[in-house]
């Protein structure tokens, strides 16, 4: 990590690298630039994870000018893709160097494709095809799934730590703060908070998991938003994440692109 | 003497302002029966319906929402409803992986001429959601947790 993170510094490539330093024995997310670059480690693989993605995105948001690098896992590259294509990241403001996960974190999150496209430090472990957890809720009869979703937002405190720690959610303004749609004062919020979260993430969410690590509801999220991927992936054929193409809900397309039904 | 109180049920239709809404219209000048079962609301245009309001519908205590626009190709703002009918089928596929049986929301596309397909669509679809029952309770709560945790 040190050399080459150290180069991109010095040749002036990037004005300031994202990467990980660790804090009183814990790995913390790190702002490296020309001034502290000494401070820079080897690297070495962890299971700490955090939305650097969205601390990217705030940094690139302040200092518009500046090119930022960033040590990416296989999650964060698909968000700084997704970002790209929502026009709020510049390609050519961003250069990633990538890391990939460990096979027991991998297996952890269930994760699609856990290293990036260029994989700088770590070795590629294999992807997990399926998960056991949302096969497992598609097996459950319709009311026993409803109970069971019901059972689990009834636990939340509406503290909005999934949207604020989500590296997707850009909006400066959001839908579940307006009390017309989502009621205040109510607690635990409507169990429409979650679904219209989840229709949010249609298209969108790039499968990180944070919001379901992040809940201190222990809400299982993660599989709500699994299923959600997989469905527009079955339906349009897209995967959020991907370096090209577009979320289907970002445009009008044409009609051979239509999903069967009434005509 | 006490009777047991039938079930009537509640649907929310959000019919688009060109086509459907006008399609209402006729079934009505025309005197056609149909269940008094709908709560119409006018939209611009079937695409300006947001999921927000379908999941608000639910959760207010509708037992089906219909949703009426113009046939594809007749949108009044040329492609308007080709995103209503992306977003209805990823709608349909949430709402049944949330346990809600995705039968309860319904997409149908009925023209102004159409008044005779109005009648018919809000006979059948109250007759399905009559069979199907009132709708669940969307409402989280504490007893669930312990019945199914």
């Amino acid at each position: 990590m040190k050399t080459k993170i150290k180069k991109l510094l010095e040749e002036g490539r990037v004005d300031g690298f994202f990467a990980y330093k660790t804090i009183h024995g814990f790995f913390f997310p790190y702002l490296f630039t020309k001034e502290n670059m000494d401070e820079l480690e080897d690297w070495k693989p962890s299971s700490a994870r955090y939305p650097i993605a969205k601390l990217l995105l705030a940094q690139a948001r302040k200092n518009p000018e500046k090119t930022y690098g960033v040590l990416v896992r296989g999650c964060e590259e698909r968000a700084v893709h997704e970002l790209y294509k929502w026009n709020q990241l510049d390609r050519e403001k961003v250069v990633m160097v990538g890391q990939a996960c460990t096979a027991d974190l991998a297996a952890d999150c269930e994760c699609w494709k856990p290293f990036p496209t260029d994989v700088a430090y770590g070795e590629a472990v294999e992807p997990v095809a399926k998960s056991a957890r949302v096969e497992m809720l598609e097996k459950m009869a319709g009311e026993d799934r409803l109970k069971w979703w019901l059972g689990h937002f009834n636990r939340c405190v509406k503290c909005f730590g999934c949207r604020d720690v989500c590296p997707v959610c850009f909006c400066t303004e959001c839908s579940l703060e307006h009390n017309k749609l989502v009621e205040t004062d109510k607690l635990p919020p409507d169990s429409s908070f979650h679904l219209v979260r989840a229709i949010h993430m249609g298209g969108r969410c790039i499968d990180c998991g944070l919001c379901e690590e992040v809940c201190p509801a222990n809400i299982p999220l993660r599989v709500l938003y699994k299923e959600v991927g997989k469905l527009v992936e079955e339906v349009y054929g897209y995967k959020p994440g991907s370096d090209d193409g577009k979320s289907p809900f970002t445009f009008l397309g044409d009609e051979l692109m239509l999903p069967p039904g009434p005509r | 003497m006490e009777t047991e109180k039938k079930f009537e049920p509640r649907i929310v239709a959000m019919l688009c302002n060109w086509c459907s809404y006008a399609g209402a219209d006729l079934a009505g000048v025309s005197r056609l029966q149909y269940p008094p079962n709908i709560r119409v609301i006018r939209v611009m245009c079937s695409g300006t319906v947001s999921p927000h309001h379908i999941v608000h519908a639910f959760q207010r205590g509708a037992d089906g929402v219909l949703i009426a626009g113009c046939h594809i190709g007749d949108c009044h703002y040329i492609r308007g409803n080709y995103m209503t009918i992306k977003r209805a089928k990823f709608m349909e596929g949430l709402l049944n992986f949330a346990g809600y049986s995705p039968e309860r929301l319904r997409l149908e596309w009925i023209s102004a001429a159409e008044g005779v397909k109005f009648a018919e669509v809000v006979r059948e679809f109250t007759e399905k959601i009559r069979t199907l029952g009132p709708a669940p309770s969307f409402e989280a709560s504490p007893r669930l947790a312990t019945a199914v945790l």
